[in-house]
């Protein structure tokens, strides 16, 4: 069997990965930048199909396509983003006699829809966050919109009916931000999903985020595993997840499990997805949509229960039964916690920081694992989503898992592009984090009170050290010339004398 | 040889000698400390200090985006540092919202401009949003260096910029 990877990066390396484990053969595909990213060097076969815009390579659906017929595949992978949630490529792949490793067109196609979703949970006897049950398409008037977001009531959500990762959503606490926040949503979302939709929903307030992976396989058998939880969000987008969640107890645990597995089974799922829940403070859990693909977040329930949701994939898709033990999914071995690496410079408010990568060394040892999608030499481009890793650390507790977190993000070294490791360093050191008390408002909150401190401050002793360090550097490369370098040089007088007054004084 | 470097606005005076092959006596604003240094790789630097605790730090450098600029990594942190000059442009406009006269918003990374949020002559607060750039599919918003009046407003809504490109001026 030889799959091929219709993505890149960190996600296309993990797909690799299984697949060699598997004794499978792997095709990449590249774009005009990615000629040296890690997925093609990685790859048993690489195939080039177009120009750096995504549009024109990775989310064309003919040129993947023909990659796949020319070189033998017989099944594609679409990983994340992408075309990994687009019915039309699935369908494209089943027409072209290629297994697509996913769910059915039918269920993307449903599930897709947020407002179609959310009535499919409805059905399923699910609660759903209070919000529009009709998606409002760009010809809806402002005054519509507003008199619609007084039914839902505020503080409120505008979110794309075509959405997901957190692109196209905006918060409005009152009715004056809300034409302004429609039009930014309905913007990012058609440049993102080619559809201006959107749909509101009450903003639930000290909400955490809490999402139940399952697998279903070709027979019927739908088995849900332990909670993620994924309240570390900036701007709608999750960059540090866990599981399990402090949050939830194992009688709570069974509930969500079991609304999350009707859901899957009232659309006949089969494949990896997700259902995301907002859980409240009084233990009351709300649907909120289906991701109908692997997410980004997996490895911290492979860490916890021991499994490799990506091979699992594979196997379904040929046609495999789920012969996993339900109890021992739906309970943690430990605690595992992930943190999204991105080229971003947290100091100038997380600006992407695209770039050459002129040194990398990630983090190892026990309990790590680094998902990590780049290598030296190779420049990070400004073409697409711009996360370069995912950090997961594994440890017997959640307090272990943190040390040993802190610690992996100390060690991992990326030289010439900015990253969110000093991000993260900080925030394992916080208080609330460190306790669990924490929503999915907490971060925002906490980067606007900082208001701008760098979060590369360093001690008065680190900063000498890395003075001293820019001074020795600067001394080897200017000695390096001369031929000093091999202790052959001989401090001439007068330097000597300055030296023995510098030390005198 | 003597350098002068700057981090986070402090300057340092540092002279750097070699004692024997490997070791180095540095003079830090006067304060002398044995080193001993090795080069890993092509941007490691392993750092002994002779003393009571013999501590072991291990720095990466590697060359900035600017002339004389090096960015020091140091435990999973990272600081800009400004070898034997003043910082300019960008590098001062980060740190300088207190800083008088005019200052320049210049873009961090090729992308396209989305919004424009302040008009020329409007009076500006630190760190205000000023432009909306849209740059690895996600909208980002540059803010004010400093307190002031926009002077001059050098791109238009919808606007390809390359990375350094001036965006805007504030006085």
């Amino acid at each position: 069997m030889k799959i091929l990877i219709a993505n890149r990066g960190e996600i296309a390396v993990r797909i690799i990965r299984a697949c060699r484990e598997m004794g499978l053969r792997t095709v990449a595909v590249y774009s005009d930048c990615d000629r040296t990213a890690r997925h093609v060097l990685d790859a048993d076969q690489a195939l080039h199909i177009g120009p750096s815009e995504a549009a024109q390579s990775y989310l064309s659906v003919e040129r993947i396509i023909d990659a796949a017929q020319r070189t033998g595949a017989d099944a594609v992978h679409p990983g994340y983003g992408f075309l990994a949630e687009n019915a039309a490529f699935a369908r494209a792949c089943r027409d072209a006699r290629l297994t697509f490793i996913g769910p059915s067109p039918d269920a993307i196609a449903l599930m897709g829809s947020k407002t179609a979703a959310r009535e499919v949970a409805i059905r399923a006897g699910v609660p759903v966050v209070p919000g529009t049950e009709q998606p409002l398409d760009e010809r809806v008037t402002d005054p519509e919109i507003a008199r619609v977001a007084n039914g839902v009531g505020f503080p409120l959500l505008v979110k794309a009916v075509a959405g997901g990762g957190g692109k196209g959503m905006r918060t409005v606490n009152d009715p004056s931000s809300l034409t302004a926040a429609v039009r930014t949503a309905r913007s990012e979302a058609r440049s993102a999903f080619g559809d201006g939709s959107i749909y509101l929903e009450r903003r639930l307030v000290r909400a955490r985020h809490i999402e139940i992976q399952l697998l279903g396989d070709q027979h019927g058998t739908i088995v849900p595993f332990v909670e993620r939880e994924c309240s570390i969000q900036r701007r709608h987008q999750k960059v540090v997840e866990e599981s399990p969640s402090l949050a939830v107890s194992p009688e709570l645990r069974r509930r969500i499990a079991a609304a999350a597995a009707a859901v899957a089974r009232a659309v006949n799922y089969s494949n990896a997805g997700t259902i995301e829940f907002l859980l409240d403070e009084s233990g009351s859990f709300y649907f909120l949509e289906m991701n109908t693909r692997l997410q980004v977040e997996h490895p911290v329930t492979e860490m916890v229960t021991s499994t490799d949701l990506v091979q699992w994939q594979i196997r379904i898709a040929r046609g495999e039964h789920l012969d996993l033990d339900p109890e021992q999914v739906l309970s943690a071995h430990g605690h595992a916690i992930e943190c999204r690496i991105y080229a971003e410079d947290p100091d100038l408010g997380f600006m992407p920081s695209p770039g050459l990568i002129r040194g990398l060394r990630p983090a190892a040892g026990p309990g790590v694992r680094d998902d990590g999608g780049v290598s030296v030499g190779f420049t990070v481009p400004v073409f697409y989503d711009s996360m370069i890793a995912k950090l997961v650390a594994w440890g017997a507790s959640r307090p272990l898992a943190i040390d040993r977190m802190s610690r992996a993000l100390r060690e991992y070294q990326v030289l010439g592009i900015k990253t969110t490791i000093p991000f993260f360093l900080w925030l394992m050191q916080r208080a609330e984090y460190i306790e669990g008390r924490y929503d999915t408002t907490y971060l925002d909150r906490l980067l606007t009170e900082r208001n701008g401190t760098s979060f590369n401050e360093l001690t008065e002793d680190d900063e000498e050290v890395a003075a001293i360090a820019a001074a020795l550097d600067a001394y080897l490369r200017a000695t390096a010339h001369t031929g000093a370098v091999n202790g052959s040089e001989v401090a001439t007088g007068w330097k000597r004398s300055a030296r023995y007054e510098a030390l005198r004084g | 040889m003597t350098f002068d470097i700057e981090i986070n606005g402090r300057l340092r005076t540092i002279s750097i000698e070699r004692t024997t092959a490997g070791f180095y006596r540095a003079i830090v604003d006067g304060h002398p400390r044995v080193i001993d240094g090795a080069r890993v790789g092509s941007f490691g630097l392993s750092l002994l200090f002779d003393g009571v605790d013999g501590s072991s730090r291990n720095v990466q450098v590697a060359p900035g985006s600017e002339r004389g600029e090096l960015l020091i990594g140091v435990d999973g942190k990272s600081v800009s540092a400004v070898l034997n000059g003043r910082r300019t442009g960008r590098a001062a406009a980060d740190g300088g919202s207190q800083a008088d006269g005019e200052q320049t918003l210049v873009a961090p990374m090729p992308g396209r401009i989305v919004r424009l949020l302040v008009a020329r002559g409007d009076e500006v607060a630190a760190r205000q949003p000023i432009v909306v750039v849209e740059a690895m599919k996600m909208e980002n918003e540059l803010r004010s260096p400093k307190t002031g009046r926009v002077k001059e407003i050098a791109v238009g809504a919808g606007d390809s910029v390359e990375a350094g490109r001036v965006l805007a001026i504030i006085e």
